[in-house]
């Protein structure tokens, strides 16, 4: 995921090394090309009856929950435009593959989807390892593949990958107010290092947003991917006696920390990121109690577009979307508007349309959408657990 | 100081708690067992689903994990470790296929717990125990804290003291010696195999609950994360010796502490595990380990 995802034994050396077998087998085999697409779908010149998308989402493993999230909000955009007849008798089709949270397997899912022409494109994997070895091969195989999550670097590197998750720094400082409302003049950080995304945010936005705030970092200290007992290191952080604590962690570990991090005896607030929601607080009780991080979606923002999404979500599922729900959504919704822009399904035509959709943006679940080149942008949204659920502390100006 | 000490102890006793199942069956009847993390992990996770439908104290979920940890193991020994250990061409083959044994056997609770839980965290929150926290003379210590500490202590001597005075104890120490001549001796290795895999589970799954107290919640991969710091602290001791597991766990932790406080964090497992490395260089049995002799 987009940073933040749990470590697993079973990555490194091996994957790579299948990974590059793949890549290898994708060069050497040939793999399809945008023209592949076009005869399965019908060409650029019209729309096909069915256009079929191949949708790379971990259903089981580590990060099963943002998977099983996100293609409930794929399912949801694809009954709607399918309902609403969005592309005219054009019937959007979506396959699920479950990669189960290896590289190895998500690499040749890209393979195959490349090599059978009955695909338009690729909804990506959620997970950055998965991402960053699909990349090269779609961007090989001229498909198309729009990701949600997989906030890494070598995600978005060409022409034919596009990212529907705003990576995290980019939204962070939206969290501003929020420290200007408690009056933070001191901020303790501990981040979990082994990811990018989580390390950028406790060495460059945070101290950045000091120093237009008006707040010093007063400690800063790293922990590992393998770090269960977080004592230690919260000791450090409160030595300094910050006004708020940063927990920059991954999903199983935001209870852990937050939970000795009252034990430790600090009540004041803490910064945390969107690893920590999905209910992972829900285990620290009542200890998880005023943690606010910055989101890109929330059940409760405003705005027309988000609000319509969470009323069709909730009638359908009956709960509320989180926001990987909301990403998967307008994921497919991009590629839809993409076939509509470009006026056929196939892989060119619909890489095309995904940049002129990103080119002018679009209102969608998670409210008002642009993009920096093929990489989503959005302002945010500030949420906070109360013990119970998360509510919105603040959201954009 | 005194509180990066409480630190250090409280991590260390995490570790021992976990390592010393684990210690003794690869210190006595040769198993490494990768299956150990999953069995840590699943004893937690099945006393978690009966905490979420009957609120009960710690005490009862302690006995539940004990219980479902030993029953795994045994399981793990009967349906794994014993049928490849019977086909192996000889012993040392045999080992080699039951560490890969351990990891697929692995793969089948994780899945279960992952399944279920969707991967997120789970914890005791249900439970009527309730973690109070102590302030005295400027450092603080929680109960389940000082829980955690006086188990892993308690259990290592009674470990120890088992194998060293028991007669079950030493017939099962003298498997680790030899087991050839100790079955000639009239040692029953399937009996005590069993046994030890038993004991080994309960210890597994005793550590799972006390650490889900401890830490609040684990998710289905603790037991991996976990796995790796055990073997670094029983190696860091010497295979073999239950004490040797007691001094390289809080070595372990002792030196992530100090590295912790004094430096990045980033450093924290390159430096300790660059001190196990280091004593493996000089003493290559561990710290507490029975030195081979080789003959040519």
């Amino acid at each position: 995921m987009g940073g933040p995802r749990r470590a697993s034994l079973r990555r490194g050396v091996p994957a790579a090394l299948a990974v590059a077998g793949v890549l290898i087998l994708a060069a050497c085999g040939g793999g399809g090309t945008a023209d592949d697409g076009a005869a399965a779908n019908g060409g650029a010149g019209g729309l096909p009856s069915e256009i079929t998308v191949m949708a790379i989402k971990d259903e089981t493993g580590a990060v099963a929950f943002t998977g099983l999230s996100t293609l409930k909000g794929i399912d949801l955009a694809v009954e709607q435009i399918n309902n609403e007849k969005f592309l005219g008798d054009t019937k959007l089709v979506v396959e699920n593959r479950d990669p189960a949270g290896k590289a190895q397997t998500a690499a040749s899912m890209v393979t195959a989807a490349i090599q059978d022409q009955k695909y338009a494109a690729i909804l990506g994997p959620v997970a950055s390892d998965q991402a960053a070895a699909a990349s090269p091969i779609a961007e090989r195989g001229k498909m198309p593949i729009v990701y949600t999550q997989s906030g890494s670097e070598g995600v978005v590197i060409g022409e034919y990958t596009f990212r529907a998750t705003p990576p995290m720094t980019s939204y962070y400082p939206v969290i501003s107010d929020y420290i200007k409302s408690k009056n933070i003049k001191s901020l303790g950080i501990v981040y979990n290092t082994s990811l990018p995304t989580l390390k950028e945010v406790a060495e460059k936005v945070l101290p950045s947003i000091g120093e237009q705030v008006g707040y010093e970092v007063t400690a800063s200290v790293a922990v590992q991917m393998t770090t269960q007992d977080f004592s230690a290191p919260i000791s450090q952080v409160l030595k300094t006696k910050p006004d708020a604590v940063a927990l920059l962690l991954v999903g199983g570990q935001n209870p852990t920390g937050m939970r000795q991090l009252r034990q430790a005896g600090f009540d004041g607030p803490v910064l945390g990121n969107t690893a920590a929601g999905a209910g992972n607080l829900k285990p620290a009780g009542e200890d998880g109690a005023g943690m606010a991080w910055p989101t890109d979606f929330h059940p409760d923002q405003p705005g027309e577009s988000s609000r319509k999404f969470v009323e069709l979500y909730k009638a359908k599922y009956g709960e509320e979307p989180l926001n990987y729900a909301a990403e998967g959504y307008d994921s497919v919704w991009w590629l839809a508007r993409a076939v509509k822009e470009a006026g056929g399904a196939s892989r060119d035509a619909i890489k095309k349309g995904l940049d002129a959709v990103a080119a002018q943006g679009f209102d969608g679940a998670m409210g008002k959408i642009t993009f920096e080149g093929r990489d989503m942008r959005l302002t945010g949204t500030v949420v906070e657990w109360n013990g119970t659920e998360e509510v919105l502390a603040g959201s954009a100006s | 100081m005194l509180q990066d000490l409480i630190n250090a102890l409280s991590l260390g006793s995490i570790y021992l708690l976990f390592a010393l199942g684990m210690s003794l069956v690869w210190g006595t009847i040769g198993i490494l067992n990768f299956a150990h993390g999953a069995i840590f992990m699943f004893a937690a996770f099945a006393s978690y689903v009966i905490v979420e439908q009957v609120r009960l104290p710690m005490l009862a979920l302690i006995v539940i994990g004990a219980l479902v940890g030993a029953a795994l193991s045994v399981a793990v020994q009967v349906l794994a470790f014993q049928p490849i250990l019977q086909r192996a061409k000889d012993l040392r083959s045999g080992e080699m296929q039951i560490l890969i044994g351990g990891i697929g056997v692995a793969a089948i609770p994780l899945a279960v717990a992952e399944e279920e839980t969707g991967s997120n965290p789970f914890g005791f929150s249900a439970s009527s125990y309730a973690t109070k926290t102590y302030a005295l003379l400027g450092f603080r210590i929680t109960n389940t804290q000082i829980l955690v500490v006086a188990a892993a202590l308690l259990i290592a001597v009674a470990v120890i003291a088992w194998l060293r005075m028991s007669r079950s104890g030493l017939a099962l120490r003298s498997l680790g010696v030899d087991p050839e001549t100790a079955s000639l001796m009239g040692v029953n290795r399937r009996v005590l195999g069993l046994g030890s895999m038993a004991v080994a589970g309960a210890l597994a799954g005793f550590a799972g609950v006390m650490l889900t107290y401890h830490l609040g919640a684990i998710t289905p991969d603790s037991g991996d994360t976990l796995l790796i710091k055990a073997f670094a602290a029983v190696i860091l001791g010497g295979v073999g010796s239950m004490a040797g597991v007691v001094v390289g766990s809080y070595v372990l932790a002792l030196a992530e502490t100090i590295v912790l406080t004094q430096t990045s964090g980033l450093w924290v497992d390159a430096v300790s595990f660059g001190v196990i490395f280091a004593v493996l260089l000089f003493k290559s049995e561990g710290l507490f380990g029975r030195k081979e002799v080789r003959r040519t």
